[in-house]
């Protein structure tokens, strides 16, 4: 008369267990669930009624009461569906009670019994840790990488009521066909010539530096930021599955093998929601693109082109490398580590920056249309990069250019020599440790005093540029103090969007 | 027309008349040919009279009454408030006079013009014995653009001759700095505004130097915006003033196009700095080459085309700026064949990176190279004319927010054949 199984949901990122007690009695049929299940637990009544009902048997016409326990937070998802099933099941005598001692249930079921598939099967198996799991045959690559137990695998509730109700072994599916190796990620073999902005995508991967190009339409600022990720190094284990519950969370499909192992790029649309961006939505709140993104790389391609309070709310998240999101029901804390990769046209017609006067907009235009990025934004980019249209014998030149392999294991090399040498990557060097760390040969500082002399140099920015100098010289294999060249490549790949400096300035002298 | 209104108003105007003339310019919709037709043949206090009792036939201002009665109206009251006091003591205020084509400053030129201004407003000082030259161009130009602009006005002003421009932002702007560094410059600027909001707004201390040395002139009273149908309008000015109009640089549908149409509707010698083919700061000019401009590229061409002695024309003072130490100068040497970027110039003279970084950001520094987008160019000593506020304004932020609605570009119809013989059919103006 009386069952609980155990189950689990899923909130923001995080599994939240829950026990389904279900209680068959004497009285008018009818099939409540309670404990605040949000609609889509609540519409679960009738997938179970109808998929109990297709294996066969008889729906109890009694009064049914389902009860998710603890009853407080409210629970979402269809994942609860084969729990429900089951606890009728077991209430209702079908499936003896024993034969659930010690397991935990995750899937959605179809009209027809099929175990379906649903997001968020890795954390929610993670807080599962005390029973095996049964999972959908979809969702064994997640489970897999979060149980303790073991992980049971099923696709119809005819094969859970066998194997329960009369002892039939599990049945055995085969893993998903995996294909042997990562799908691959673009080399940068492929970008010909643009010295200069392989140059700061190397830097940005050395050094962690969130990176900013600024060029024409077609000048190779979306191939040259999807080749980020390449560069950077496989995640470690904590960050790795980390990554893999975010994204089990959000519905994105996992790599074979389950584990997030590379770096994720996500590229979301300009037009993309605040929500869809930091996470939230009503009371599930999902993780957003800059979750995902956590551990790897956030490209925003247009960036002036998405909503001033979209790109607003990446600051407080930018710092502090989790967001907070929080409505009136609940809250929750999602990872937000991101490296952020942006690209923009320089002025509205998009020609500002192919040659000289080339554009037609104005100079008052242009800067409105660059305004539209605020400041405090611009200013978490360390590495703002002009990119020009590749030159012809470039594109034409059948040479390819260094390949990702090479410039990964310079990458590889010079972060081992930042976190050996501070324990972090350049980008997050405290300030006080700069002059340890990142010393000046006399050359070197008297260029920076020249530029902070002119005034195109703020405090903030002088402490920034002797970061990115520092992995300039580190990706030049070149451990001590900075020399002239270092700091003024960094200064260079500082330029984009500067407002241009007078010709006069030194007659004032 | 011309002759009519010359002979009609004989005497010059007093000084309350030219306060009158001003009361009436101010009025909401005056336009060139309105104000022009209630000043035919009457004294400025007679056409206020006039105005007052709407009793105007004449065309086109009697047209437009009789359309829209509510202008009689507006009009009446825009007089009441537009007093003679109010309005000469603004006047006396900006230290702005109100010039009529019989006054001895009024340019000579406009008196035989097939449409020209019923009155002019000046700041400053308008000599008629000096020959007139004006300078235009872009107002998006590039560096070497900004030189050669500040260059011909350095060379045309040491010279003796007055440089007409149009105080934008960019090539006007340039050409006017450079005419302001010689010894004695005379300057006219033909604005589209009145006097008491310079604009743009970057270039107030520009506009202010100007009426020191020359004259700021507008069609229109203190009070009237730098609406974008005006700029056109003051175009024709600007060439009707000038003996020759040089374009410097100018876009395949550039506003200065429209000064050298009106220039050689006048018959007035357009003249045009070539560019690099494709270049697209100077597709506009290439195009009046095409068509027939004359071609200059330098001081020199314009004062043999003046019968001007050019000797020691444009004569500078020593340069101050540092030398560029030895491989500087490579890489000074490799800028002045065309601008670069670092990319570029690494790979030519196969330097590194960092090394060629460290060179442009060192010439930039030292005044010898100047960066824009990216884009380094070689300065020659002439990047001296152009003082902060001149090449600056390349990115500094906007002062306001009308610029992008005046695109004077935009009312050149390309579509017909040659720029110059594009005659008519696209005076959007009226």
């Amino acid at each position: 008369m009386y069952a609980r199984i155990r189950s689990g949901v899923l909130f923001g990122a995080r599994g939240h267990g829950v026990d389904v007690e279900v209680h068959v009695a004497n009285g008018l049929p009818a099939f409540q669930i309670v404990g605040l299940p949000d609609t889509t637990v609540r519409e679960s009544r009738d997938r179970v009624r109808a998929a109990i009902q297709s294996t066969g048997r008889k729906f109890p016409d009694v009064r049914v009461t389902v009860n998710l326990a603890p009853s407080e937070p409210r629970k979402s998802g269809s994942g609860l569906d084969v729990a429900i099933a089951v606890g009728v099941l077991v209430a209702d005598g079908h499936i003896p009670p024993e034969a659930i001692a010690g397991l935990g249930f995750v899937g959605e079921l179809g009209l027809d019994g099929s175990i379906r598939p649903v997001a968020g099967v890795a954390p929610i198996v993670g807080v599962l840790d005390d029973v095996d799991v049964v999972v959908p045959v979809g969702s064994e690559r997640e489970a897999v990488v979060a149980a303790s137990g073991r992980v049971r695998t099923v696709s119809h509730l005819v094969e859970l009521i066998d194997t329960l109700g009369f002892d039939a072994p599990w049945p055995d599916h085969p893993p998903e066909h995996d294909a042997a190796t990562l799908p691959s990620e673009p080399d940068l073999a492929d970008v010909r010539g643009q010295r200069m902005p392989r140059l700061a995508l190397e830097l940005a991967a050395a050094g962690g530096h969130h990176l900013l190009f600024v060029g024409p339409p077609g000048s190779g600022k979306t191939m040259l930021a999807s080749r980020l990720p390449g560069l950077l190094p496989s995640l470690e284990r904590d960050a790795a599955l980390d990554a893999t519950m975010v994204h089990s969370a959000a519905g994105v499909a996992l790599p074979p093998g389950g584990l997030v192992v590379r770096p994720p790029f996500r590229c979301p649309h300009h037009t993309s929601s605040q929500a869809s961006i930091v996470g939230g939505g009503t009371h599930t709140l999902r993780p957003g693109e800059i979750s995902i993104a956590s551990g790897g790389v956030l490209f925003l391609d247009e960036l002036p082109e998405f909503a001033p309070t979209v790109l607003d709310t990446l600051r407080q998240p930018l710092e502090a490398g989790v967001v907070h999101v929080a409505r009136a029901a609940a809250s929750t804390t999602l990872p937000a580590r991101f490296q952020l990769v942006a690209a923009m046209n320089p002025c509205p017609c998009g020609s500002r920056g192919e040659s000289p006067g080339a554009c037609s907009c104005g100079a008052d235009r242009a800067q409105r249309y660059v305004a539209r990025v605020s400041g405090p934004l611009l200013d978490r980019f360390d590495l703002r990069v002009n990119v020009e249209p590749p030159e012809v014998e470039h594109i034409m030149s059948a040479e390819p250019g260094e390949s990702t392999a090479v410039v990964a294991e310079r990458v590889a090399t010079a972060r081992d020599l930042a976190s050996f040498r501070q324990g972090c990557l350049n980008a997050f060097l405290p300030a006080p440790l700069l002059d340890d760390v990142a010393p000046l040969t006399t050359d070197a500082r008297r260029d920076l005093r020249a530029e902070l002399e002119l005034g195109r140099l703020s405090g903030r920015g002088y402490h920034r540029v002797r970061r990115l100098a520092r992995t300039v010289a580190d990706v030049a294999g070149h451990d001590g103090a900075i020399g002239a060249s270092h700091v003024s490549t960094a200064l260079e790949l500082r330029r984009a969007l500067r407002p241009a400096q007078s010709v006069g300035r030194w007659l004032a002298a | 027309m011309v002759g009519g209104m010359t002979s009609a108003s004989v005497a010059r105007w007093t000084s309350d008349e030219r306060i009158a003339v001003a009361r009436l310019a101010g009025l909401d919709q005056m336009t060139t040919a309105r104000l022009r037709s209630l000043l035919l043949g009457r004294r400025p206090g007679a056409a206020v009279g006039r105005v007052l009792d709407g009793a105007v036939e004449h065309e086109p201002v009697g047209r437009l009454l009789r359309r829209d009665p509510a202008v009689a109206h507006r009009w009446r009251a825009q007089l009441a408030e537009r007093s003679a006091a109010r309005i000469g003591a603004e006047l006396a205020d900006l230290d702005v006079r109100v010039l009529g084509p019989e006054d001895p400053e009024w340019p000579p030129p406009l008196l035989v013009d097939p449409d020209p201004p019923p009155a002019l407003f000046v700041c400053g000082r308008l000599d008629t014995t000096v020959r007139r030259v004006a300078v235009v161009g872009t107002r998006n130009p590039t560096a070497g653009g900004l030189e050669i602009a500040a260059r011909f006005g350095h060379g045309l002003a040491s010279a003796g001759v007055a440089v007409v421009s149009g105080l934008a932002l960019g090539i006007d702007g340039a050409a006017h700095r450079g005419a302001l560094a010689a010894a004695e410059a005379s300057l006219v600027a033909v604005v589209a505004n009145g006097h008491d909001r310079p604009y743009p707004k970057r270039h107030a201390a520009l506009w202010r130097e100007v009426t020191r040395h020359g004259a700021v002139v507008s069609e229109w009273p203190p009070g009237t915006a730098p609406e974008a149908h005006r700029f056109p309008r003051r175009n024709r000015i600007i060439a009707a003033m000038s003996e020759a109009v040089i374009v410097v640089e100018s876009r395949e549908r550039g506003g200065s196009l429209l000064t050298a149409r009106d220039a050689a509707e006048r018959g007035v010698e357009v003249m045009a700095v070539p560019g690099a083919p494709g270049a697209r700061a100077a597709a506009g000019t290439n195009k009046l080459v095409q068509d027939g401009a004359a071609l200059v590229v330098d001081v020199d061409d314009v004062l043999t085309f003046l019968q001007l002695d050019h000797s020691g024309a444009g004569r500078l003072p020593a340069d101050p700026r540092p030398a560029p130490s030895g491989d500087e100068m490579v890489v000074l040497g490799a800028l002045r064949d065309g601008p670069t970027t670092v990319d570029r110039l690494a790979g030519r003279l196969g330097l590194d990176l960092g090394v060629a970084a460290m060179h442009l950001a060192r010439l930039e520094r030292s005044g010898w190279a100047f960066e824009v987008d990216g884009w380094f160019e070689a300065l020659d000593e002439w990047a001296r004319l152009l003082d902060s506020a001149g090449v600056g304004e390349q990115g500094t932020p906007a002062t306001r927010g009308d610029a992008a609605s005046i695109t004077p570009e935009r009312q050149v119809n390309s579509g017909v054949g040659s720029v110059l013989g594009a005659v008519g059919a696209h005076d959007v103006c009226s």
